[in-house]
């Protein structure tokens, strides 16, 4: 299943982030192959079943998978996946890497549609307050070292740079989360960041978009992006803090 | 696709259609909301667009500080401006409360009147952030981010386009929206955000007029917290600098300029201008 390849991503400590489905789930089973014995994957969703099910498929004699039932939207969700990180003892891995993947696409609808500051606030803790607390709440649990490598990928999207009508929302969450990343990346000159667009990926929120909007495009098959992502960060000759999109790679 | 459809060319049909409306004398009889009236840029947005608007025109200022605010009306009331018959109301609370929007879009309501000609929303608001927590992201979150585009939404929705009526929106951003700085990950995020709620409006709606203003380095009580409190030693060092240097932009200078554009109505919409652009 993997290929025969020297390269790989060390004794990793893995998070991803929405792993139950969609592109997160895709990662999750490409990601051993990358992955030295000894490491762990933390896959963290809301659904538990969804989570155990994709554990009891992935391969784990090569490494330690844990399931992290969070609603990352909340601060316990948030809270409780660092916890369970941080049982983990750090000197046993070379490289912390964290798959900020989780997200929501929320009303693709007119802009004075948008006056419930509840619904609002719901969507934006959710998809940007809980990227930012969570990539905090890692880096200071798992603080640099001498032979730890740090990196962080926030999923983005073309639409991170460029306003389209209806889709105030969403495009708002990813236009912050790619700036949030920039700055940590200004910040921290240790830890490595990508904001990585997969681009049009066949999963349940392009479903969700088709039934919002009646319109459907030619999707992507998650494997591919998900397979250039990895390559990005065996290669990690990327500048931190960059924006890349699939579709220009 | 209609949507597609106003994505070119005919966009700018319909907006050098609007440019007719548009005097450079004055903002016409206008309804103007400016939140965080009480201090620093929005107290100046204030004073200055009393002066550019036309008699029978209505204020509706909204900060957290009644105290501040009651002054400022007082002050607009002995005006020229205020002689000649500028209505004037606030609303001291929260716009990062559901609350707060509430009372905000009631006042607006109030305020409105047959006569107005030009709808125009300063959203100025703004906090800097202390953060670690996420109960503190989203309370900051709420009041820079959310808040702007639930209000917005509201007086779009309470002012809808019809013949005769001006709608401007304006977006008080930043430099931080299109740069990071270090130790200000918050409020890059959040300028960042509001640079594409408005940018995301304007394509939407090309009948609007909407404008990021970045104002320049403000000598305001933000900059204050900023030279004494940014996390980041090389930036508190190059604010430092900038004050004892004389650099910082008075509010004065700055509202000029957001004046003269509002004026001019030449910007594209959903543009982001700086201070030092013009």
């Amino acid at each position: 299943m993997c290929d025969a390849s020297t390269k790989d991503l060390g004794r990793c400590l893995c998070v991803i982030t929405g792993a139950s489905k969609g592109f997160g789930r895709s990662l999750a089973q490409q990601m051993p192959c990358v992955l030295q014995t000894g490491s762990v994957m933390l896959l963290v969703a809301r659904t538990a079943r969804l989570l155990q099910e994709l554990k009891a498929e992935l391969d784990t004699h090569v490494l330690l998978v844990h399931c992290v039932e969070a609603d990352l939207g909340t601060a316990e969700g948030v809270n409780k996946t660092v916890e369970v990180a941080k049982k983990e003892n750090v000197n046993d891995f070379d490289h912390v890497l964290l798959i900020n993947n989780a997200g929501s696409l929320g009303a693709i609808s007119q802009f004075s549609s948008f006056t419930d500051l509840a619904e609002v606030n719901a969507y934006i803790s959710f998809n940007i307050s809980s990227a930012l607390a969570l990539t905090a709440g890692l880096l200071q649990a798992f603080p640099q070292r001498p032979g730890l490598r740090r990196t962080v990928v926030n999923m983005s999207s073309v639409l991170a740079h460029q306003p389209l009508p209806l889709w105030v929302l969403y495009s708002t969450a990813k236009a912050a989360r790619d700036m949030m990343f920039k700055v940590l990346a200004k910040e921290e000159p240790n830890v490595k960041v990508l904001n990585y667009s997969p681009g049009p990926v066949d999963t349940e929120m392009q479903r969700e978009i088709f039934q919002q909007t009646g319109v459907s495009r030619e999707l992507l098959p998650c494997q591919k992006p998900g397979a250039k992502l990895l390559k990005l960060l065996l290669d990690s000759d990327f500048c931190s803090g960059t924006h890349l999109d699939f579709l220009d790679l | 696709m209609w949507l597609k459809f106003l994505l070119n060319e005919n966009k700018m049909h319909v907006q050098s259609d609007l440019q007719h409306h548009a005097s450079s004398s004055d903002l016409g009889r206008a309804l103007c909301i400016i939140t965080g009236a009480s201090r620093g840029f929005g107290r100046t947005v204030a004073k200055e667009l009393s002066l550019r608007v036309k008699p029978g025109s209505a204020f509706v200022l909204v900060a957290r500080s009644e105290s501040e605010l009651q002054t400022l009306r007082a002050e607009l009331a002995e005006s020229d401006a205020g002689r000649a018959g500028l209505e004037v109301r606030y609303v001291a609370t929260d716009l990062g409360l559901t609350e707060g929007l509430e009372k905000v879009t009631k006042a607006v309501q109030e305020a409105a009147s047959e006569l107005i000609e030009h709808v125009l929303l300063v959203n100025n608001a703004g906090k800097s952030p202390v953060f670690t927590e996420m109960a503190e992201v989203n309370s900051y979150l709420s009041f820079n981010v959310s808040s702007v585009l639930c209000l917005t939404a509201r007086i779009l929705q309470a002012f809808p386009q019809r013949p005769g009526l001006r709608r401007t929106i304006v977006n008080i951003s930043s430099l931080c929206a299109l740069k990071p700085f270090p130790s200000w990950v918050l409020y890059c995020a959040g300028k960042a955000a509001r640079d594409m709620i408005f940018k995301v409006l304007a394509e939407e709606q090309p009948d609007l007029r909407v404008l990021s203003y970045a104002p320049g380095p403000l000598d305001t009580d933000m900059q204050l917290e900023a030279r004494s409190k940014s996390g980041d030693a090389t930036l508190r060092k190059s604010f430092n600098e900038m004050f004892t240097r004389g650099q910082l932009v008075s509010c004065e200078e700055s509202c000029n300029k957001l004046t003269k554009l509002l004026m001019e109505d030449s910007y594209t919409s959903g543009a982001h201008i700086d201070f030092y652009d013009i």
